[in-house]
């Protein structure tokens, strides 16, 4: 028996998405294979975006500015704050997204909503899953040394997705309202771009600057994954590196929060 | 054992419709906000002067305190013009959205088909919508296997099940949708509209499946604009007038009279 009131908070809301997990396992299918559909090149796409600006970001940064790069190859430092910065940046955008792209189904079908940016979650670790094959490849091609701090990687991987998904919601139950969002995130991601460690190295900022810089947890992320990947070289800036794992955690729980007690207007305000 | 499949009590659904600011952009909001501040500071400060980016708003009640049952194995077609609130009950009762008072008490599995084809997506084959449609539906990954072949025979798009869902016509579309709905289980059936589309030979076959589904015990619950359709397959039948129930009725043809008289 089922009484749908006014006031029926289901208890069970991680249940209903686990019973739902077919749906899930659907949409998340669907959106990992329309991607590219009528494309030439198909799933290259994946791969040719971070190379491409890999490529601008060395020329301009390593060949022309010359900017200290601590002896690693210029290419290989932008790639990897690139890795992370993409998987981060596709996580908000197509987080605060989801609700809008899937509105039909939002207005028209009972589901857990939070179904929709999970399943951009699995499409966003698939993409950075290929990006950091990639970059291994370049670690071994310039024989950068793989050391027993790579096993530190997945705390700053998991801390982008968790700060981009828990933005990503809060964006998304926005958007349901107000679509500047969707005009204001991709503007943001775009600038986002070069206020991040990604084209350069965090010690590159001056000493008096760092904390201030380390509000972006960004910073702490690229920071923090650099330095797992050459620990010799690359030297972790602490208090930036914890400060942006918190903030993450807690940015997913809020942004959880936010989404759950707007979810039950979302095919009113949509 | 309860004989009920759906009891509506009191049930109300209130819009709340804004005008101004809340309906806009940000901008307006914030221009909304500015505006309040400065009067707040400066106190004759463009006094009377109405403000555009005024919050008013609007109060609609979209239900309003409708109570009916509907008893388990029913056939019962609910109608209305448009504007009466159909549509709002089928949400409430597919949870969709909340109800602002009342409630109702569903014993059983509800699908609900407030759409045909939700969810569709065009760059899929028919065959992959059908597993997205299925599961978006409430089918589990083996029940959508099992029940595969029946879907796609019933809808007679073989030919074309590995085409993508773009280069379909939208009779076509439709088809598939019906399909995959009609090979739900569940215990109460929801449609909307949904004989709307296809065309008559396989609008007749579709209530051949209705009739089926209702046979094997299931209730069903239907909105149509079609007289006929309701004529045919309801046995009990409900008329919404702007969000308020004005008849419930055993004789459908009464039903049928008072909801063409309203539209004339």
């Amino acid at each position: 028996m089922l009484i749908l009131e006014a006031k029926t908070n289901p208890k069970n809301y991680w249940k209903a998405i686990w019973q739902r997990r077919s749906l899930l396992f659907y949409v998340t299918r669907r959106d990992l294979t329309v991607r590219y559909k009528q494309t030439l090149v198909g799933v290259s796409w994946v791969l040719i975006r971070p190379i491409l600006t890999m490529l601008i970001f060395s020329l301009l940064f390593g060949s022309i500015a010359k900017l200290d790069s601590s002896g690693l190859p210029y290419g290989f430092v932008v790639f990897a704050g690139i890795v992370p910065w993409f998987l981060f940046a596709n996580l908000f955008g197509e987080t605060s997204n989801s609700l809008i792209a899937n509105s039909t189904m939002v207005t028209k079908v009972n589901c857990p909503r939070l179904i929709f940016p999970i399943s951009t979650l699995v499409v966003g670790l698939v993409d950075f899953s290929l990006g950091f094959i990639l970059l291994l490849g370049m670690m071994v091609w310039y024989s950068v040394p793989i050391q027993w701090e790579i096993i530190c990687f997945p705390i700053f991987i998991l801390s982008a997705a968790m700060l981009a998904i828990g933005l990503g919601l809060i964006a998304a139950t926005l958007n349901a309202r107000y679509r500047d969002f969707q005009q204001l995130i991709p503007f943001v991601l775009q600038l986002g771009i070069y206020l991040s460690p990604v084209g350069y190295l965090n010690q590159l900022v001056p000493k008096k600057w760092e904390m201030l810089y380390s509000l972006n947890p960004i910073a702490g992320i690229i920071n923090g994954f650099r330095w797992s990947l050459a620990p010799n070289v690359i030297a972790p800036f602490w208090p930036g590196l914890i400060y942006a794992v918190v903030i993450s955690i807690a940015m997913l729980y809020l942004g959880i929060k936010v989404f759950r007690a707007a979810e039950d207007n979302f095919s009113d305000t949509i | 054992m309860s004989q009920i499949a759906i009891r509506v009590e009191n049930l109300s659904k209130l819009y709340v419709i804004k005008h101004g600011s809340g309906a806009g952009s940000l901008k307006e909001l914030a221009e909304h906000y500015r505006r309040l501040i400065t009067r707040k500071f400066i106190p004759n400060f463009k006094q009377g002067q109405k403000d555009p980016f005024e919050v008013t708003t609007e109060e609609f009640w979209a239900l309003r305190d409708v109570s009916f049952e509907i008893p388990k194995g029913d056939k019962i077609g609910i109608m209305g013009l448009n504007g009466a609130g159909k549509s709002t009950l089928l949400k409430i009762i597919s949870q969709i959205t909340k109800p602002t008072e009342g409630r109702i008490v569903i014993h059983g599995r509800i699908s609900s088909l407030l759409e045909m084809g939700s969810g569709f997506h065009g760059e899929l084959s028919g065959r992959e919508n059908i597993f997205l449609n299925g599961a978006l539906l409430g089918m589990g990954r083996t029940e959508i296997i099992r029940k595969f072949d029946e879907i796609v025979a019933f809808s007679e798009i073989e030919q074309f099940i590995d085409t993508p869902l773009k280069r379909y016509s939208s009779g076509m579309q439709a088809r598939l949708g019906f399909s995959v709905a009609a090979h739900l289980e569940p215990d109460i059936l929801l449609l909307d509209e949904v004989l709307a589309v296809g065309d008559v030979p396989f609008a007749k076959k579709c209530l051949i499946k209705m009739e089926a589904i209702s046979n094997s015990g299931a209730t069903v619950i239907f909105v149509n604009h079609g007289i006929d359709a309701i004529k045919q397959f309801c046995k009990h039948a409900i008329v919404l007038e702007k969000g308020r129930l004005i008849l419930d009725t055993h004789d459908v043809d009464e039903a049928i009279r008072l909801y063409l008289g309203e539209s004339t």
